[in-house]
């Protein structure tokens, strides 16, 4: 019989061999030598991943915590440094970001229009802001840093300009941790036009729609019955606490349910814990953070508002404009943002063969 | 008797199995480590998928799920996590071994296992999901599971792996 090929001296250390194959290796000195190398590297190759040792300390309180739980938990490394990001995610965020971004307009701009109180209730607090939901007139510009789970590269800047008169015309940017642009959505329901801004590996897509159609309800609209129901849930808890507290800043409110554990139930809302900072001199909300479930998606967001300031419409600047390295491609109006987004990209793909 | 073999319960689906998935994180959440952090280059990425594969195995016995081979279950969703990390990985951020400063050698260690390691990280996707596979006791109808290529192929693609690792030694 000849000597055993690579292969089946491999399958002779794998106890995978022929019988055959392996009466040879008892008779044949060489290919006897040949599986005591290759076993001794398969020893050190094992030796080499056990190197890596047990599940550190850190982790290992992270995954128990997480199986209590029954939700994914973020390490002590939250803010951590990624620089990749493949693109889908990075897609999705501009739709997560487009969410965020109304819901914070809700926070920060819509919520805070109650009255001084001289003493209330954390519900009453919570009602006098449900009582006074109604939006102003004029163009804010917000900057705010904003927190969400299971999404790389944050916590990200937003710079947001919203039309108050207006919740369809507004202008978001997200910039990650790295100070650079991440994603931007511009929309402008005078020109019918939506524009996107990807950023993949340091260059600019610009994604142009003409022709779209305003929702029956704006997504600041929507975010505004999401944070209505936020509140009521809030109101709800059996808890909630108000505290007064003095800082730099000034003095400010802060109105927080107890944190309380998945019940399993399939709500379509469902709030494991909320807190607002609300600023005792104006009754603006600074702060917001809450976790829970939405559509049994589990969500955990946190919003800490850095500028709040009313400018002028003349020098509101809304557009976005591709510079002369942006790659411009125009696209058509669909469901949403998001599906124009994908819909531009497949494209271009598709006409460009994929290179 | 393992955990992992322990015989499906007849209330299966009605009990909160979280007890049961934390005994089972206690006894093979290292193998499971180990694999995530010799199959990828991302130590966060490797932390991430092991509390993902633990988080599926609750999910798993919450709905009543198949009890008969946990361990390769648990090696299978961890490899296809593996795989997901590193496809998101490879398409934005090239990898160089001379960039890569994430897995600093331990003091103590001996050279020779030390350049294994080396040269296990050296190798591609691939040929370091089998190879971790198969130093974690796996059979081959369990790494051709895990991996998602036929099990008649594991043996010739293992024996290639382990001729890449001893070239980069």
């Amino acid at each position: 019989m000849t000597c055993l090929t690579d292969l089946e001296v491999h399958a002779v250390v794998d106890d995978q061999a022929s019988e055959a194959n392996r009466e040879h290796v008892m008779t044949c000195a060489p290919c006897q030598r040949r599986v005591d190398e290759r076993r001794h590297h398969m020893r050190n190759l094992t030796a080499a991943i056990d190197l890596l040792g047990e599940v550190p300390a850190e982790l290992n309180d992270r995954v128990q915590h997480a199986i209590a739980s029954g939700r994914a938990v973020r390490g002590s490394t939250v803010l951590r440094h990624t620089t990749s990001s493949s693109f889908w995610p990075r897609a999705g965020w501009i739709s997560a970001a487009a969410t965020a971004a109304v819901v914070a307009v809700v926070v920060f701009v819509v919520l805070p229009r109650f009255g001084a109180p001289t003493r209330l209730s954390a519900s009453q607090v919570l009602e006098r802001s449900l009582q006074t939901l109604a939006t102003g007139t004029g163009v804010e510009s917000l900057d705010y840093e904003l927190t969400i789970d299971g999404v790389a590269g944050g916590p990200f800047r937003i710079k947001h300009l919203i039309d108050r008169s207006n919740p369809n015309h507004y202008r978001v940017a997200s910039y990650g941790a790295d100070g650079l642009l991440r994603s931007a959505i511009s929309q402008d329901p005078a020109r019918q036009q939506r524009i996107q801004v990807i950023q993949v590996d340091g260059r600019n897509y610009f994604v142009k729609v003409a022709g779209i159609r305003e929702p029956v309800l704006s997504l600041p609209q929507m975010a505004q019955a999401l944070v209505e129901s936020i509140i009521r849930m809030m109101q709800a808890t059996a808890d909630p606490t108000l505290t007064l507290q003095d800082t730099p800043h000034g003095r400010e409110y802060i109105v927080e349910t107890p944190t309380v554990a998945s019940h399993g139930a399939a709500a379509t809302l469902d709030l494991y814990h909320a807190r607002t900072v609300i600023s005792a001199e104006d009754f603006r909300i600074h702060e917001f953070e809450g976790s829970g479930t939405l559509l049994r998606q589990p969500f955990s967001v946190s919003f800490k508002l850095l500028e709040q300031t009313v400018v002028g419409a003349a020098e509101a600047n809304f557009s976005l404009e591709p510079g002369p390295d942006d790659v411009a491609i125009e696209g058509t109006p669909g469901e949403g943002p998001f599906e124009e987004l994908l819909t531009a990209i497949v494209r271009e793909a598709g006409r460009t063969g994929g290179r | 008797m393992s955990t992992l073999d322990r015989p499906s319960p007849a209330n299966v689906g009605v009990t909160d199995p979280s007890g049961e998935v934390l005994q089972l994180f206690r006894e093979h959440g290292g193998p499971i480590y180990r694999f995530c952090r010799s199959a990828l280059r991302s130590t966060s990425d490797a932390d991430d998928v092991v509390q993902e594969t633990f988080l599926k195995l609750l999910q798993h016995l919450k709905a009543g799920g198949d009890r008969s081979n946990l361990r390769s279950w648990l090696f299978t969703v961890a490899a296809n996590g593996c795989r997901d990390r590193a496809r998101g990985r490879a398409r934005w951020l090239p990898w160089s071994a001379e960039s890569d400063r994430r897995i600093a050698p331990a003091h103590d260690e001996r050279d020779d296992v030390r350049r294994a390691q080396a040269a296990l990280h050296a190798l591609g996707q691939r040929d370091r999901m089998l190879l971790s596979l198969r130093a974690s006791g796996l059979s081959y109808r369990e790494i051709a599971a895990a991996s998602g290529i036929r099990e008649t192929s594991v043996g010739r693609l293992l024996a290639r792996a382990v001729d890449r690792w001893k070239r980069n030694l």
